[in-house]
């Protein structure tokens, strides 16, 4: 069976900068994996390579087994690719229904319809609804993005990203930014996806990441240091020197 | 959509004095509303892309003008009859559109730019290209329109049309925002990096959206020629783009009703200050630095939020 | 015909040096402020009509060019100080009020200086034609731009990459946050930018004046094709908006000539072009 993610000698440069310098990973299909490095260590930014955000300098990326290096971000998405950004990316101007509708209709033809009102497709109100309570907004459906709390709009950015289906799921800092409590929430929230949804998810919180974690990918300077279980990565030296200054 | 009682007793009102307009006005009057409704019409093709796919488009004289103009060289030079003249005005636009959507691969001041300088060539040809366009004169006598041996040949028949047109553009319109498409129009207007990873081909989008604002802009465009019964490189300059962009964000960008508003405020100010005072340029110049300093969200909403809260039409 | 095509080449190369002026302006002041200004053809009309006036009544042309690029100096500074400012970084606020004060600015100058087309009367020393190797003959004026053209392009560009000023606008046009972290008076060096660019575009207006002559509605056409020259060498590039402008330049000498009707048209060429594959420009950073 292919790997849900495969990357191979991922290069991203900017300018003489080198954020992304040889990185490799595979993750296979149901796993939960864990990137994490100190700042500036390319990880966003790899994120970027793997979901199309981004075109990498060099280097291949393939999805479910099909390469993906020259495709874009849309295309992934129909392929089963949902992400969320590191910093909230949300249509502000649309109520929160609005926002989750067009992720139900993304991959579906029915985003071209011009003559029936959004409104009368009950499957995807019905969709968007369901991934608003699934997140704890559904009371929030009718109001305006921009009157969210910073850590409500959190919560709608992984609304956003399972509401199409994704076959894996690209989680850049979830829980960034968030007090304790709303840390919590996410995490349970994440913690409690389907276990057959792929998940590859940035974290700087390092109790939260090696709680959901499989498989830890250590990123140092735009290459990988370390690959293993949450265990491994948490007593090896190399890391802890990485992260805290000394051996 | 619920509509309040009050909102229906006000559109009724709205749709009786429009259609009681003619037996209180006399033709002068009835000629300046049948051009707000013209120009409303114009502005409300570029409120689709700039109020809902976030695209400020300076290039929209040209398709109302080339419309004009294809209908116009049809009916005069070559007597072809209006039910052939007027869809082959709409259909030359729309291809221009086609065309000029190809700004579309750009975004923010490169889109402007790009759509000023477009705009710019079919003026030009339009000045310079005399032999076909007849230059600064312009095509003259255009015939009344026709289908059928009806006629339309008064000021009130035709105020009649182009009010039954507007509606009839302003349901459609209605109709096209509410759908999906639409709503990813406003998708996109508000974060296209969001809706690029939910699965929408932007591009694509606001290319079809560029298409259809230009083909509104060129029904105005021949509902103008009918009614003008001329058209001349001024249909295709630069102000004439720019004010339909104004008209729009004074009456309230991201409404129906807003560029139609926008329109009569600007050509009635027009109107009314060129009677008495020689620099109406100038003064069409202060009301736009006024109404970008201070009433951005145009009159529509500065309604709402008088009202307490934001203005969704 | 190789004469005319030479001679057009010449005709080129002498607009692509006036484009330069209005253009290095434009594509400077948006590159380090993010301001789009439309009203720099105005800026030009207006430095052409004052500039007009001071030959009239002085008799100098030199005075003429200082004069009318110092009266854009002010004027612009002041709609940069109580109008522009308001509108932060939305661009549309700014292309609405810019053509707004170019709407005012045309409509004054011509209930001042009237509809008829007006030339610049030039010193005489460089009026007439000359002689060029060759054998041609071409208007001494012209060709004498051209010199100046690159006389200006030159100290641009030696201003832009050779002086510490320099480097911190080019700093500034890449990252914007970099020259604030300079310690250098970001406000300072915004008003003394802004100010060389309406200079640029006054002096350009005497100077244009001279042989394109100004009249009602000249303030939109050279603005138009600065904006070609702008989007074709890419936005906040000088170096483009030189090259941008022979491009133009010449493009618009030898449409004029070949397909006089549809000159236009020939601008609009490698703008679609461009379009296609490059949408930021030769030397423009992707949007």
């Amino acid at each position: 069976m292919s790997a849900a993610v495969e990357i191979a000698g991922v290069v991203k440069e900017f300018g003489g900068l080198r954020a992304v310098d040889g990185v490799s990973l595979r993750v296979a299909a149901g796993e939960r994996r864990v990137l994490i490095g100190p700042n500036g260590a390319g990880k966003t930014t790899l994120f970027h390579c793997i979901t199309g955000t981004l075109a990498p300098t060099a280097g291949r990326v393939a999805l479910f087994g099909r390469d993906v290096t020259r495709l874009p971000e849309y295309r992934r998405t129909a392929l089963g690719m949902g992400r969320t950004f590191q910093i909230s990316n949300v249509i502000a101007e649309l109520t929160c229904l609005e926002n989750l509708t067009l992720a139900a209709v993304g991959i579906d033809r029915r985003k071209w319809v011009l003559h029936r009102p959004v409104t009368a497709f009950a499957d995807l109100r019905d969709r968007a609804r369901a991934g608003l309570e699934l997140v704890g907004l559904g009371p929030r459906a009718d109001e305006l993005v921009r009157r969210l709390s910073y850590g409500e709009r959190r919560q709608l950015e992984l609304a956003l990203a399972v509401t199409s289906r994704p076959r894996v799921l690209f989680l850049d800092e979830p829980c960034a930014g968030l007090s304790p409590s709303e840390r919590t929430r996410i995490s349970k929230l994440i913690a409690d996806l389907p276990r057959d949804l792929t998940l590859l998810m940035i974290e700087h919180d390092m109790d939260v990441a090696l709680g959901l974690a499989d498989r830890v990918t250590v990123l140092h300077q735009g290459r990988v240091i370390l690959e293993g279980a949450p265990g491994e990565v948490q007593t090896n030296a190399e890391v802890r020197e990485v992260y805290f200054g000394h051996g | 959509m619920s509509v309040s009682g009050g909102r229906i007793a006000l559109g009724a009102a709205v749709v009786a004095m429009a259609a009681a307009l003619p037996f209180v006005a006399g033709p002068f009057w009835m000629g300046l509303v049948t051009q707000m409704i013209v120009f409303g019409l114009l502005a409300l093709s570029v409120d689709l892309l700039l109020g809902h796919a976030g695209l400020f488009s300076i290039c929209h004289g040209s398709f109302f003008a080339v419309a004009a103009y294809t209908t116009a060289i049809l009916q005069v030079r070559h007597a072809v009859p209006t039910v052939l003249a007027a869809p082959a005005g709409l259909l030359a636009g729309t291809l221009l559109g086609l065309v000029f959507g190809l700004a579309v691969r750009t975004r923010g001041v490169y889109f402007i730019l790009i759509t000023i300088a477009f705009g710019y060539v079919v003026w030009g040809i339009a000045h310079r290209w005399s032999s076909f366009t007849g230059g600064d004169n312009g095509v003259t006598n255009v015939p009344f329109p026709a289908v059928a041996g009806v006629r339309v040949d008064s000021h009130t028949e035709y105020y009649y049309l182009a009010l039954v047109v507007a509606a009839l553009c302003a349901l459609g319109y209605r109709v096209l925002i509410r759908s999906p498409f639409g709503l990813a129009l406003r998708g996109i207007k508000g974060s296209e990096s969001r809706m690029r990873t939910l699965g929408f081909d932007s591009n694509r989008h606001l290319y079809a959206a560029f298409v259809l604002s230009a083909a509104l802009a060129s029904l105005a465009g021949v509902l103008y020629v009918y009614y003008n019964r001329f058209v001349n490189p001024v249909a295709a300059s630069f102000p004439v783009s720019v004010e339909a962009a104004l008209m729009a964000i004074v009456g309230g960008s991201g409404t129906i009703v807003g560029p139609f508003i926008g329109s009569a405020i600007i050509l009635g100010l027009r109107n009314w200050v060129s009677s008495f005072f020689e620099l109406y340029a100038a003064i069409m110049g202060i009301v736009f630095i006024v109404a970008v300093l201070w009433v951005p969200e145009g009159l529509v909403g500065l309604a709402a939020r008088v009202r307490g809260r934001t203005a969704r039409v | 015909m190789t004469t005319s095509a030479i001679l057009q080449a010449i005709n080129g190369t002498s607009l692509a040096a006036l484009l330069f002026l209005v253009a290095s302006g434009f594509t400077v002041t948006f590159g380090l402020m993010r301001v789009v200004n439309m009203a720099y053809g105005a800026y030009y009309l207006l430095g052409g009509y004052v500039g007009l006036s001071i030959v009239q009544a002085t008799g100098s042309f030199a005075l003429a060019v200082l004069g009318g690029g110092a009266a854009v100096t002010v004027f612009g500074y002041l709609v940069d100080r109580f109008l522009i400012h308001h509108t932060g970084e939305n661009h549309l606020a700014q292309v609405l009020l810019t053509v707004g004060i170019a709407f005012v600015v045309g409509d004054v100058a011509l209930k001042i200086w009237g509809g008829d087309s007006l030339k610049v009367p030039v010193p005489v020393f460089l009026r007439g034609a000359m002689e060029l190797p060759g054998g041609m003959i071409y208007p001494t004026f012209r060709f004498v731009l051209i010199f100046f053209g690159v006389a200006i392009a030159g100290v641009l560009w030696l201003l832009y990459t050779r002086t510490q000023i320099g480097a911190v606008v080019r700093a500034g046009v890449d990252d914007r946050e970099q020259v604030s972290a300079t310690g250098i008076n970001v406000d300072r060096l915004f008003v003394m930018v802004s100010a060389l660019a309406s200079f640029l575009a006054g002096m350009a207006g005497v100077v244009g004046g001279a042989f394109l002559t100004l009249y009602p509605g000249a303030e939109w056409e050279i603005l138009i094709v600065a904006l070609v020259v702008v989007i074709v060498g890419g936005l906040g590039s000088l170096g483009g908006a030189m090259i941008g402008a022979i491009v133009v330049g010449l493009l618009d000498a030898y449409g004029r000539w070949l397909l006089p009707e549809f000159s236009y048209f020939v601008l609009f060429g490698p703008m679609a072009i461009l379009l296609l594959f490059r949408p930021q420009g030769i030397a423009g950073r992707a949007a």
